[in-house]
Order: C-alpha cells, then structure tokens, then sequence
C-alpha cells in the first residue's frame, strides 16, 4: 500500500470493505462502476494485482493471483430494472442470483441460472461463465447475457452488447466478458434475457440416462450422477404429462435438482457429448465419490477426497485429445496446472488481454496459458 | 511475381477473376452499395485461403470475404483493391455425429441445404434466414444471422460450437469446438457476428437441433397491427414461446398474395403467423390457447395448417415477402431494426409516419416475438434523388426506433450500411473497446476493411499502455 499516492489513498479508504473475508491488504466496496474504474486506473498505476470478488462460491476456477487489492461487489447489489413483459432485467453485478431468482419468479420468470447457487453472485456466475443444466433446453449463460457494462483493465467504463433480445450489432463484447475471470476488468451491471418458466416440469428416475436423451424430445436437462439418473421434463401441462407418459421411469412433479458437490476436490471433465459415459468411467478411476454428468451438453462433474496426480495426467491427456479439457474446479491436484493445455488461439488471446488489461493487474495469471 | 501471377500460379487460372465483368459481379451483396475488389478467388480448401492470405498481405492488398452475397447491410462487399475470397465451393457437410447432434460443415454450405441433408436423421440446423434458400453458413456466421425460428431458438451465434479459422497472419487454427465451456476467453463468440473482419471461418462445427415430433402453424387476420401485436405480447406473458411468431402488415399481405396466391386474407390490416412444436397433446394445447388469445383481440380469421402442405404455404407467404416486391417497384430497400417487444407499436407506427412524410410506399414484415422488424419501402431507384431520399427516411426510421430503446441491427449486420450509425448506440469509450477487439486479431486491420466500426472511432491518445 506505500506505493499508493495520497489521492488514491484516499479514495480506496472511502471505499473500503472492512467486512470482507479476503487475505489482500486491501479489500474495497465500490459504490459505483466509475468509482470501480478509478480504482483499476490507481491498481494499474501502481501495479498493484487486484483481485475481484462476488459470492466467493466459485473462487477455484483458475490460479488465483495473490492480489494486493480485492475489488468486491458488495455494494453493486441492486435489481435496477426488471421488464417482465419485454423478458429482460438489468442488475448489478453483486445482486444474488437466488434472490434474482426469487424476484423474478413472482411473474414466473427465470434467469436460468445454475440451479443450486448458494451465495453466488449475478457478476461472478458471469464471470465465471457457468451454466446451470438447463442448458441443454435454454443454452449457456453466454447466450443471455444481452449487454454488460465493464470497469476495464486500462482504466475506463465501457458498455457492449444491445438492450434487446436479439442483436447484431458491433463485437460481442458480453461474449468476451462472459467467462473472462475478471482478467479484463470487472463486470458492471449486466442486461439479461429471461425466460417464461414453463408451466409443468417433472423429474422422471430413469435406468439409462443416454437412451432417456436419445428418445426424448428437447429435455430441459438428462443427468446422471451418483444417487441415479433423472430426465428433466418442463412444458406445457398437456406436454409433459405425455413426455412422463412415453418415458420409463417413475416420476415426480417438479425438478428435484442434485446438491452440489462438496468433496474437498472437484473436477470437470468438457468433452463432447458423446462421450459423457466414458468421462464418467474415468472420474471413477480416478476415485470420484460423487458425480454428476450432463448428457448432451458434455459435462461431467466429479468429487473426491484424493487424486493421484499420474492418473490425472491421464485422463487429462484423454480428455484433451478428444478436444475437451479436464479442470481442477475445487481443491487442488499436486504440480498440474488447473485448466490443462493452453488453447492453440493462445496469441490472440493474449492480445486481447494485452488491451484491456495492459500492465496486467487484473487477475493476473487466472487464465489457461498464464494470462 | 505480382499477387495475381501468385494467385494463378496457386489456384489455376479459372480459380482467380479479374475480367471487369466477374469485378462486377462479385462486387455487390443484395444491398445497395456496390464494392471494388481487384481480384475475386475462389479456393477450395482452409490450406488455399491461408496461402491467398498471405499473398495478399505481403502485396498490401486488403482482404474481403463472402459466401452467396445475400447480405443487404454491405458486409460482403470488398473495399477497394481488395483481394475477394469467395467461398462458396467450399461445401461440403463433413461429418455429421448424431449422437452429439452436431456437424462440420464447409462455410459454403447453404443454409436449407444443410437441413435438408439432414431430414433423414431428424435434425436440422435452427437459424433460418429467409435468404435460407441461397445464403451460405458461412454468410450466417458472418451476420449472425437470425430468422423466424431464432424467437425460440436463439441466433446463429447460439448454434456455431467451433470454427476453424484462417487468420490475418495465414494461420489456420481451430477455436472453441463440440466440448463445452472450452477454457479462455470465447473467441468463437467475437467472430460470430463480427462480418469477415477478425478471421475467415473456414470450416464450421454447428450445433443441430432436433426436428419435432409435432408442427402447428396458424394463421390469424387482425384488422389492426395493435390487435396482432397485443396478441403477440399476451401469448408471451402467458409463459409460451412459440417456435416462431411472424407478423405482415396489410401492404405487405397484398403483395405477398399477389405474387404466390396462397390464399392470404388480403385486406387485414396485419396477418400473424405462429408455430409451436413439440408432443403431439401439448402442441394441441398451446395451438388453443393462442387461438383464445387471438379471438380475444379481436382476430377475424384463424386458420390452422391442416398438414405440411398447407404449412408450407403458410410460410411460402412469409418467406417470399421480399421476391414479392418486385412487380409493385424495381427497387426496395429493407431496413433491419429491432425494439423491446413492449414498444414494438410505437416504432411500427412511427415508421408509417415517416413513410408519409417523404411520401414513399411502406410495407413492415416483422420478427414479432422477439421485436425485430423490416420496414421495407419500393421504389424506383432511377428517378433521380429517389434512393437518397430513401436511404434519409430509413435513417430517420432507425432514429425512430432507437428512441425507444432499441438498436441498430437485430440480423443483418451492420456492414458499411450502419457502419458510421454506431456512435449513436455506442460511446466513444465503447467504440474504443470494440477496436481493441479488432487489433487483437487483425492489428493493421487487413480482414475486411471498413465493416462494423465507424472510421475514426478508435481514441488512440489515452489508450491503453
């Protein structure tokens, strides 16, 4: 902090959150995305690696820097417009998303979010780029987030994307956002596209979890995991009883979703869908007590207490040479990197940190590659 | 050697045009501005495209892109002295994985092509542009293109999993691919949409989804656009979304059945077309319900599509709206724009008070569902000042709906067409942003040159270090 000028001082005390649980020096609430830039624009002057932070739920995606400064988004807490009738809503970033949920549930709308979010928040699920299962109807967050406003590594607000459902209109800068880790700056509020909850859902227990995604027209999700496998039915009325009806299983009404993982390490294989099953095959060899794999979407999810690194390597390699990539989510695997392989795009993809984050103090080294 | 000479000496004479008359041809989309390219080349493989990259960059030639050329904002058409790669030849469906719902397919492969190919196995690719009958994947991914079913869909964007790309230097790499959340920044989601200008797609990974058991399509009469678009908000503040949900005014109605006799309720004031899909008993349901809906603003006629002939026609209706205008004027021009849902009646209905200032001829055709409509005026484009006046009423149009909230292009593209409109959606901070994008793929701004951002948008004092 002695590097800071008295002006900068000043405003990161003003700013200061003393009730942040964080190990950095610092740790500041802005109350503003101007406020949020300036602070950058005074991290980046004095080369101070700054850390952002929401809900805390999801901090294992990627190397964590050790940051001099954590930037929080405490208070960037509100729903500033919802329109239910246009299907959008615009939040700040520090807005839970259950209580997001919760509001916009009253007109029977849902962000589709994931589904199990414990405290996460709107800007770090975003961020983070995660999904809930119901992608497999809706598609990923990335296809909702409409326009996002950033405090940028250089210092400036900007805004991309368009305040409509449907856009094609300059770079797909929420594109860029979505799933960036706060390794360009940080994600100021946000518009959404909504969906209309459709009117029945059901959770049918079936035997085999690919032939149930196979047979069935557009499931809203077809899991399988360690407590047994479930297709997910949402519709109108009429259609959902005829999907339960033409399914081979018992059903329940609504959605029971799984809880979350919870073993000290988690994994994530992406694969191609196809290959789903043999992901799973290797989070049981690598000593997974709990799973849950999505089908058609490619995702397999897998607790544990231990791994050994060797096997990890392994699958890993398998992973990677299918063109999917196995990532240390949670907890930690002893001497390998948590995303795996950089991508072949690596070049451009450190140009375009190199301009929006060019002295490099935003997340330094969170992403694959070191970036 | 010259670039020509080297483009011949790689492709073949037949493979590299210069005579003035293939310039020409090759130098329009169907929008209204017309390009410059030096030389058109047609390579039939990712290998060819970055060996005419790298011809042209060391010629400082710039490099423009296109696939059919159905485009109407100017995406597609060369800057002057370009280098013009055309990559229609290249479309051929790779691979077709029908457990993973997905293929590769070659940027030249047209749209409805595509999905035909695919009827047998009970898929097809979901964005369908009404050019779909021409336009090439390649085109889509370029525009981003939308289309009637993208209400419950989504656009192109949602439906490119992977790319292989040629970039700026020559280099062919591939981004994203079949698995999800592929880790780093989402490459393939700044080139969808991003006109030619970060790098050429050169084989493409989509997304296909698959072909319902059930289709209802109707047809509803209103006397009122207000009546339709009512409709149209109801059917969704009931938690329905409907496959599609297509609305015409009653000019463009007239037209439509004139031109292909469908048997269209000529002198409505608006006509909705709607689709929902899925199980047989639920499409039953929800055809009902908008059936209530529509009776209960008022619709004069409902007419459901007794099988897929009928349909057929249904959408013919739809899908040849624009092929109609030609026999009431040579020339029209077709603006792209989309609104928040809630204000859709007000930007239609200022459209229609534009038209009448400059005295032009206006039909809409329109996105209902998801708030994107075409005002598409007629006219005759060699009376003297007529396609300036034109052009001056459509800006003034776009004015109209941005102040209600919305924006530039819902599916076109912005092109050259809206190109020097984005400072009026975008500040100069976001501009800068944009450009920042650009350069970290393209630095000396080689891919298509003069598409999407305004010139002399970019801040360089102040930027970044």
């Amino acid at each position: 902090m002695t590097v800071l000028n008295a002006v900068t001082r000043a405003l990161f005390e003003r700013l200061r959150d003393e009730a942040a649980d964080v190990e950095a020096e610092f740790a500041v609430a802005p109350t503003s995305i101007d406020d949020a830039a300036a602070v950058i624009a005074a991290a980046r002057d004095a080369r101070l690696p700054t850390a952002f932070l929401g809900g805390g739920t999801h901090g294992g995606y990627g190397t964590r820097p050790e940051a001099a400064l954590v930037v929080t988004t405490a208070r960037l807490d509100r729903i500033v417009t919802w329109h239910p009738d246009d299907l959008t809503v615009v939040v700040e970033p520090g807005v839970r998303v259950a209580a997001l949920e919760e509001q916009i549930a009253q007109r029977a709308q849902t962000a589709v979010f994931p589904e199990i979010p414990a405290d996460a928040t709107v800007g770090g699920v975003i961020a983070a780029g995660l999904s809930g299962y119901r992608r497999l109807r809706y598609g990923p967050t990335r296809d909702r987030v409409l326009q996002v406003q950033m405090a940028t590594g250089y210092g400036a607000v900007i805004s991309g994307g368009s305040p409509v459902v449907k856009s094609s209109t300059g770079y797909g800068i929420p594109r860029l956002a979505t799933g960036s880790l706060g390794s360009l700056g940080l994600i100021g509020r946000v518009m959404l596209k909504l969906w209309s909850q459709p009117r029945a859902a059901a959770t049918v227990d079936v035997d085999d979890a690919a032939a149930a995604y196979a047979a069935t027209y557009r499931p809203l999700a077809v899991l399988e995991t360690t407590e047994g496998s479930f297709l997910y039915l949402a519709g109108a009325e009429e259609q959902v009883a005829a999907q339960v009806g033409e399914a081979e299983g018992v059903a329940r009404e609504g959605l029971s979703w799984p809880s979350r993982i919870a073993e000290p390490i988690r994994l994530e294989f992406r694969v191609p869908a196809p290959l789903v099953r043999p992901a799973i095959d290797r989070a049981r060899r690598l000593g997974a007590t709990r799973w849950i794999a999505e089908h058609g979407v490619g995702r397999v999810e897998a607790g544990m207490d231990d791994v050994e690194p060797s096997r990890f390597v392994d699958a890993r390699a398998w992973a990677e040479s299918n063109g999917g990539a196995l990532v240390v989510a949670d907890g930690s695997v002893p001497g390998v990197d948590r995303w795996g392989t950089a991508p072949a795009s690596i070049a451009i993809q450190r140009r375009i940190k190199a301009r929006f984050d060019p002295a490099g103090v935003c997340n330094p080294g969170i992403l694959p590659g070191g970036l | 050697m010259d670039a020509i000479g080297a483009l011949v000496e790689l492709l073949g004479r037949e493979r590299v045009r210069t005579h003035p008359l293939d310039l020409f041809i090759y130098a329009k989309d169907a929008g209204v501005s017309p390009g410059d390219p030096s030389v058109v080349v047609l390579p039939d493989s990712a290998e060819e495209v970055a060996a005419i990259v790298r011809i042209a960059r060391s010629a400082g030639m710039p490099i423009g892109v296109r696939g059919a050329g159905t485009g109407l904002a100017g995406g597609a058409i060369p800057a002057a002295g370009s280098v013009l790669i055309v990559l229609t030849r290249m479309n051929e469906i790779f691979v077709v994985d029908e457990v993973g719902r997905t293929a590769w397919v070659g940027p030249g492969v047209v749209n409805l092509a595509l999905s035909r190919a695919l009827v047998s196995r009970g898929l097809h690719f979901a964005p369908d542009p009404a050019s779909q009958q021409a336009a090439t994947i390649g085109g889509n991914v370029g525009t981003n293109a939308g289309g009637p079913h993208c209400l419950a869909e989504g656009s192109t964007i949602g439906h490119i999993l992977g790319m292989e790309v040629v970039t700026v230097d020559g280099e062919i790499l591939e981004i994203g691919g079949a698995a999800p959340d592929p880790p780093g920044y989402d490459l393939r989601g700044l080139i969808v949409g991003s006109e030619g200008t970060l790098a050429i797609a050169t084989r493409i990974l989509v997304r296909l989804t698959q072909n319902p058991p059930n289709v209802e399509t109707m047809l509803a009469a209103f006397t009122a656009i207000e009546d339709a678009a009512r409709t149209v908000s109801e059917i969704i503040a009931d938690g329905l979304v409907p496959a599609a949900l297509e609305m015409m005014d009653g000019p463009m109605v007239e037209a439509v059945e004139n031109f292909i006799h469908a048997g269209l309720p000529v002198g409505a004031g608006a006509v909705l077309i709607a689709e929902v899909v899925g199980h047989a008993d639920g499409t039953a349901a929800e055809a009902a319900l908008i059936r209530e809906t529509a009776e209960r603003n008022g619709a004069t006629e409902i007419r459901l599509a007794a099988d897929d002939a009928e349909r057929e026609l249904l959408w013919r209706g739809r899908k040849s709206a624009f092929g109609s205008i030609a026999q009431s004027a040579p020339d029209y021009y077709l603006a792209d724009s989309v609104v928040p849902r809630t204000r859709f009646v007000d930007a239609v209905n200022e459209t229609y008070a534009i038209a009448e200032r400059h005295g032009l001829r206006l039909m809409n055709i329109f996105h209902a569902g998801d708030g994107n409509f075409h005002p598409l005026v007629s006219y005759d484009a060699s009376e003297p000042g007529m396609t300036e006046k034109v052009v001056r009423a459509s800006h003034e149009m776009i004015h109209a709906s941005l102040a209600v909230g919305g924006t530039l292009s819902g599916e076109h593209g912005i092109g050259v067409e809206k190109r020097d409109l984005m400072p009026e959606v975008f500040s100069a901070d976001d501009l800068d942003a944009q450009a920042r994008v650009r350069e970290a793929f393209d630095p000396e701004g080689a891919l298509n040159p003069g598409k999407v951002l305004p010139a002399g948008s970019r801040i360089v004092a102040g930027s970044g270090r």
